[in-house]
């Protein structure tokens, strides 16, 4: 079952990989709408978004031959708009990870209680966390990645990771409970 | 993973809530990619292969039938027409054993080799028709070396397509894409 999610579409993938124009935009037709919303929760910005979709895309046709469905297309195609996403934000000087006292940990301390759940309160906070707190919120909860894959994506210590997440949902909730 | 980051993971497909501008982006990536490859017919291994075998198996049909004229015309050159026919038989057995390794070649589609055999089997028939029509003698010792000088040619020509086939799936094992 797990290698035929693994080949999810691979007759497009296959195809694309020899330049079969359609298929390579049937593809993207696919997956186009995912891979702007991951690159947006990154961004915000939506010419920013389009640009890294645009780039990610062009990178992963372009490098299609060394796909060889050791994961999905989805998740191979998911990592480069992150990783894209990831060094357009340290080109542009924005800290992915916030600068304050990062290398100090926080334990599995009580975060304040939310006081109800409603997942637009949830959306609209996580849109005005500041940066380096939205990437993490966003690559733990919604993207799906571990700790050690995230330190891996935003080169830092697994334990920086775990720190500056508990930190990021400390300040999602305050947001969250005050909306 | 407490209820907050268990409501938020269960809902995440409520964070896709942007709709991407599909022709703007198609557009800026179909303008870098590369025009989309027309597969020239000698471009194409196969074909190459395939045109290789079609000549060999016409030449082979006219060595085959000067052979056999020339057994007709008179037993006086018998030795010269066995040597000749023991060329011809070492050839085709050369051309019989690098067919097969194009078979076995495993940088080939299955479907590709099956359309290489069935165009093999074309061949066969054509050659079978061939042999019926070379009935006319024309037996001169100088045309039948130029003609196996000519196997030996499209013999090499084989063995760099064959060589090609291997040098490309090298170097695409070679390229990885580095997440």
């Amino acid at each position: 079952m797990e290698t035929n999610i693994l080949y999810t579409h691979k007759d497009l993938v296959e195809k694309s990989k020899s330049g079969d124009r359609n298929s390579q935009y049937r593809l993207y037709e696919l997956y186009v709408d995912a891979m702007y919303n991951i690159s947006m929760r990154m961004l915000g910005i939506k010419e920013d978004a389009e640009d890294i979709v645009q780039d990610s895309f062009v990178e992963a046709f372009k490098n299609l031959t060394s796909f060889r469905y050791e994961s999905t297309f989805g998740s191979w195609l998911k990592r480069i708009v992150i990783n894209k996403s990831i060094n357009y934000l340290k080109l542009k000087k924005i800290p992915v990870t916030p600068l304050d006292q990062h290398e100090y940990h926080i334990g599995e301390e009580v975060s304040e209680p939310v006081k109800s759940n409603d997942i637009n309160k949830v959306k609209n906070a996580i849109k005005i966390l500041p940066d380096g707190y939205r990437q993490i919120i966003s690559l733990y909860l919604i993207e799906g990645y571990d700790h050690i894959e995230i330190a891996e994506i935003l080169g830092i210590t697994v334990s920086t990771s775990k720190s500056q997440y508990h930190r990021a949902k400390k300040k999602l909730i305050e947001i969250v409970n005050v909306l | 993973m407490d209820n907050f980051e268990k409501y938020i993971t269960e809902n995440k497909h409520l964070f896709d809530e942007h709709k991407a501008d599909k022709s703007k982006i198609w557009q800026a990536i179909e303008s870098e990619l590369e025009p989309p490859k027309t597969i020239r017919l000698w471009k194409s291994p196969l074909l190459k292969i395939a045109a290789s075998i079609l000549i060999l198996v016409g030449v082979f049909s006219l060595t085959n039938s000067f052979i056999i004229n020339g057994f007709r015309s008179g037993t006086q050159n018998n030795i010269v027409h066995q040597e000749l026919r023991d060329i011809d038989t070492y050839y085709k057995d050369l051309v019989s054993f690098q067919v097969q390794l194009v078979k076995n070649n495993p940088k080939l589609q299955p479907q590709d080799k099956e359309k290489f055999l069935s165009f093999m089997d074309e061949l066969d028939e054509e050659y079978n028709i061939l042999k019926l029509e070379m009935t006319k003698n024309l037996n001169n010792e100088y045309i039948l070396e130029a003609i196996v000088n000519n196997y030996k040619k499209r013999i090499e020509l084989i063995e760099n397509l064959l060589k090609q086939i291997n040098d490309s799936k090298k170097s695409n094992n070679n390229e990885g894409y580095i997440l």
